[in-house]
């Protein structure tokens, strides 16, 4: 790479880690494009700390003081955001080195956090930063240094060439690291040229793998961050911190870590391979489980299991990933599931024919492209996978929006004209390649609406093509903007919340509840499901406050855990939390309990809410279930089957005798939608939100986070017509 | 006639516990399966035999990677 | 290390002797080499030098030298203490006390604990081509 010209750099005094927090936050100024660039140090108060913890919390409360009501996510003040959490850096317990990126979304155009593990936020955090903020639009092509050796931060005129992830990211590590030995210490933030014109672009996080002296990469995929980052004309992030020491978190108790950590690897060691296979097959040993229980997408979710889907089992993954390799993103994660494909020969695109190493696939690939397009072909996926990161493209969009796609051809929403000759059937590899390519190019009008995710598309297709907007939306598998990930909700119940009513979209890190409520019927009642859909998206969201991997908490569990807690104590693992919250006491000093942790998610996960509202969304209104989200929508997904949906349609107490197959599945589409609605209402009112989803005053008083621009901005919508009825027995807090 | 988790799903002669989560192709490994209220421990799945009537619950863990 | 459990007779001068050489103090936890004195029998547990935790080690911090001992270069280390849960035979140590050493330790073949058993029941050898 050629030598880059130092536009600026600015020193800081580094602020030592003291129980976790640094207690500073960087911030990275681009001007307008006008050269002005500007940095600071800021404090982190007591209140942010108390109120918002860290992690995404933090991510939350900068980008709302740095934005305007009506800021888009292309004006210079969006800011990108990211942050780690107290327990980021931690080297004794598995999952420590999370980060969460928080930034005004292209595609859903509200706040989206996204998460990503690796190295670049401790080491972000080592520099002596608890969050770094990057605002402003930049005159030129830039690289950000933060130099956490020297204590400054430099910005670059970019001369890389390629900008796509796997190209640059070498040559940065190249370009800062002093020798072969040097290139551990140094992590790359880039997007790659999807960015350029599509909004569903994400960030990678690289981290240097020494065994295999090469640039490994894992994502902060969704929510279209990489789109930001490359419009702020950023093509990396780099940072780079040598010496760190076990106890670089100046923790309080160092020692009940280092138990609580030892105990954890040596259950990894003796139980992974019974349970979840993490270290062979990483998450990808999902693939046969969710096809056995009708998970699996296939088809655009038309469908759950498949005869095929033995091409694509875990087994068939694990003769491709390399084994026996110390695959953790940040040290001391004995999970270790970021798998590798090593000496990939690429059949496709303009790096054909080259050897390559491919990050993955995680279940999300796996299954988003792969049946979810009708494609059962591992190694197709993989070089899916490889070309989706290298030019920046969050895979489970890309999967879901191009399963969306190849139904609409199919069913002759769009042709051949539309798609400038692309044969988008499901299951033609080759086209599919191609589209994949050209998406990430912005090859054609075509490629360019597809990019930018599925509720574009569809307006575009309907205004230009004349397609049949109607059916579009119905197959469509996305909410609030944002393509949803890849299990099928449709027969859970609770699913169907734990997609659509979240706050940045259809994904699962906020609940994933398919096997309590329709394998085990532990939420039996509206009221079971709306207490599940306050609990775990607080319970999973506690973790991006702390720079957690939530893996290491339940995809290992101890061997006796199903046999010490039934129900939902088992399904919380309680020997694991009670690891987090000790560790969290042994970092921080603070104590803590489960009420208490519930209470540290509360306060952000209600304050995301009424950011959302605040951006022009955050209602009642923006909660939509498709119908392929609540069941069959053509008769052929019923007849695959048929006893199973006529019993389905029979628990509403209709009589089927005579009925066809298509009145069948407009009438369960319709019970089931009256159900989604009272649904909504049940989570509102136990999440203390009123009928339109909004915070009532009442919740936002109890959490602390009554700020005065809070009420100002809830007034303005909360109605009296949109309040519960009080309830005639206290509600539970 | 068996429950599962309440639903009511048939009896077989030498029904174990290994053949009923085969049957009902329930693949997932962190689970408990509870027969009558009894806990049927991991290594005794292929041997317990389930006797007709009984109440079946198979507690699957969470999941979602 | 070459072990014959059998002519131990639980002095443990060996724990002793490491424990000092290494950490200045007589401390039964800071011994790589352990006597478990069980209803029967006496176990030693010491490294076998299997190199199982070679590969478990994110930085390479742990290799084999040229006389076939597994070695911990500290400075590569991270004590993450992956290793520890992963030896098979809970022969990689570490302490729990506050202010010792962060990174996990293990018996490395030096022979001070040999040279001080009455017995033999610890000896030092050459084992040229073993684990290679």
């Amino acid at each position: 790479m050629k030598e880059m010209k130092l536009l600026t750099e600015w020193a800081y005094e580094p602020s030592k880690i003291h129980h976790g927090y640094s207690r500073k936050t960087l911030y990275v100024g681009l001007g307008n494009k006008d050269q002005k660039y500007s940095f600071a140090q800021k404090d982190v108060s007591d209140d942010m700390i108390d109120k918002f913890t860290g992690g995404r919390g933090f991510g939350l409360k900068l980008l709302w003081d740095a934005v305007k009501d009506t800021t888009k996510w292309n004006d210079p003040e969006n800011e990108i955001v990211i942050a780690g959490g107290p327990f980021c850096g931690i080297t004794q317990y598995p999952g420590t080195g999370k980060c969460y990126s928080v930034f005004l979304s292209p595609e859903t155009k509200q706040t989206y956090n996204s998460n990503a593990g690796g190295y670049f936020a401790p080491f972000l955090k080592f520099a002596g930063f608890d969050a770094m903020e990057l605002q402003g639009i930049a005159d030129r092509p830039v690289v950000i240094f933060i130099d956490g050796d020297n204590n400054r931060i430099q910005i670059f005129e970019s001369t890389a060439e390629d900008i796509n992830a796997y190209a640059v990211s070498e040559e940065l590590h190249a370009y800062f690291a002093k020798d072969e030995a040097d290139k551990r210490t140094i992590s790359v933030v880039t997007s790659g040229e999807a960015a350029r014109t599509a909004w569903i672009a994400g960030m990678n996080f690289s981290f240097y793998d020494v065994h295999r002296k090469a640039v490994r990469l894992k994502q902060a995929g969704r929510g279209g961050g990489g789109t930001v980052l490359y419009h702020k004309n950023v093509v990396a992030l780099v940072i780079k911190r040598t010496h760190f020491t076990s106890n670089e978190n100046d923790v309080v108790d160092l020692e009940t870590i280092r138990k609580a950590g030892v105990s954890i690897h040596k259950r990894i060691h003796d139980q992974d391979d019974y349970q979840s296979k993490m270290r062979t097959v990483g998450t990808a040993h999902l693939d046969e489980i969710m096809n056995d229980y009708h998970l699996l997408p296939i088809h655009n979710y038309k469908f759950g299991n498949s005869p095929e889907a033995v091409k694509i089992r875990s087994d068939e993954y694990k003769k491709l990933f390399t084994q026996g390799t110390a695959d953790g993103c940040w040290y001391g994660c004995s999970l270790a599931c970021a798998k590798a494909v090593d000496h990939f020969v690429l059949q496709y695109g303009p790096w054909k024919g080259r050897e390559v190493i491919v990050d993955g696939p995680e279940y999300e690939t796996a299954a988003g492209l792969g049946p979810n397009i009708g494609i059962f072909d591992p190694r197709w996926t993989i070089e899916a996978n490889f070309y989706a990161d290298h030019y920046g493209l969050d895979t489970i969009s890309l999967g879901t929006g191009t399963a969306w796609l190849c139904e609409c051809y199919e069913l002759g929403l769009i042709n051949k004209e539309n798609t400038c000759g692309l044969d988008l059937s499901f299951g033609n590899k080759d086209d599919i390649m191609e589209h994949i390519q050209r998406v990430a190019r912005g090859a054609n009008d075509f490629s360019i609406a597809c990019g930018k995710g599925v509720e574009y598309a569809r307006e575009y297709f309907a205004e230009h093509y004349g397609s049949d907007l109607e059916t579009m939306k119905k197959i469509g598998m996305v909410c609030q903007g944002l393509e949803a990930s890849e299990y099928r909700c449709q027969e859970s119940m609770a699913q169907w919340g734990g997609y659509f009513l979240t706050l940045k979209g259809p994904q699962h890190d906020e609940a994933w509840l398919i096997f309590m409520d329709m394998v085990n019927k532990q939420l039996p009642t509206n009221k079971d499901k709306a207490e599940a859909l306050f609990f775990f998206p607080n319970f999973r969201l506690w973790f991006s406050l702390q720079g957690l991997c939530k893996l290491p908490w339940n995809d290992i569990e101890p061997a006796d855990n199903g046999v010490r807690y039934k129900g939902l104590q088992a399904a919380k693992v309680p020997e694991h939390l009670g690891n987090y919250l000790n560790i969290f006491t042994a970092i921080t000093g603070k104590p803590l309990d489960e009420a208490g942790m519930i209470l540290q998610s509360e306060k952000v996960y209600n304050f995301e809410r009424v950011f959302n509202l605040r951006m022009g969304k955050g209602t009642s209104k923006y909660h939509v279930a498709p119908d392929r989200g609540l069941g069959p929508v053509f008769p052929d997904e019923w007849m695959a089957r048929p006893d199973y949906f006529d019993g389905k349609l029979k628990e509403f107490g209709v009589n089927i005798e005579g009925m066809s197959t298509k009145d069948k599945v407009a009438l369960l589409q319709k019970y089931r939608r009256a159900q989604w609605e009272e649904l909504k209402l049940a989570v509102y009112h136990r999440r203390g939100w009123n009928k339109n989803g909004i915070p009532t005053l009442a919740t936002v008083k109890r959490l602390g986070i009554d700020y005065p621009d809070v009420v100002a901005l809830l007034k303005k919508h909360l109605k009296p017509e949109d309040e519960f009825e009080p309830e005639e027995e206290p509600a539970k807090a | 006639m068996i429950t599962v988790n309440g639903d009511k799903k048939e009896w077989e002669e030498g029904l174990t516990v290994r053949r009923l989560l085969d049957r009902e192709h329930f693949s997932f490994r962190l689970i408990s399966v509870w027969v009558n209220d009894s806990l049927v421990d991991k290594p005794f799945y292929a041997s317990f035999a389930i006797p007709d009537g009984a109440e079946v619950q198979i507690i699957h863990n969470i999941c979602g990677g | 290390m070459q072990v014959n459990a059998e002519k131990c007779v639980e002095c443990k001068q060996c724990m002793t002797a490491c424990s000092t050489a290494w950490f200045k103090e007589d401390s039964p936890e800071l011994s790589r080499v352990k006597i478990d004195v069980k209803a029967s029998y006496v176990n030693i547990n010491i490294c076998s030098q299997c190199g199982a935790c070679i590969g478990i080690c994110p930085t390479e911090a742990i290799h084999r030298d040229a006389n076939g001992v597994v070695q911990i270069d500290k400075s590569k280390c991270t004590s993450c203490l992956m290793c520890v849960g992963f030896c098979p035979q809970a022969s990689m140590l570490f302490s729990t006390q506050e202010g010792k050493q962060t990174e996990p330790f293990k018996c490395i073949a030096c022979g001070i604990c040999a040279r001080k058993c009455p017995t033999g029941a610890l000896q030092l050898i050459n084992v040229p081509d073993a684990k290679k």
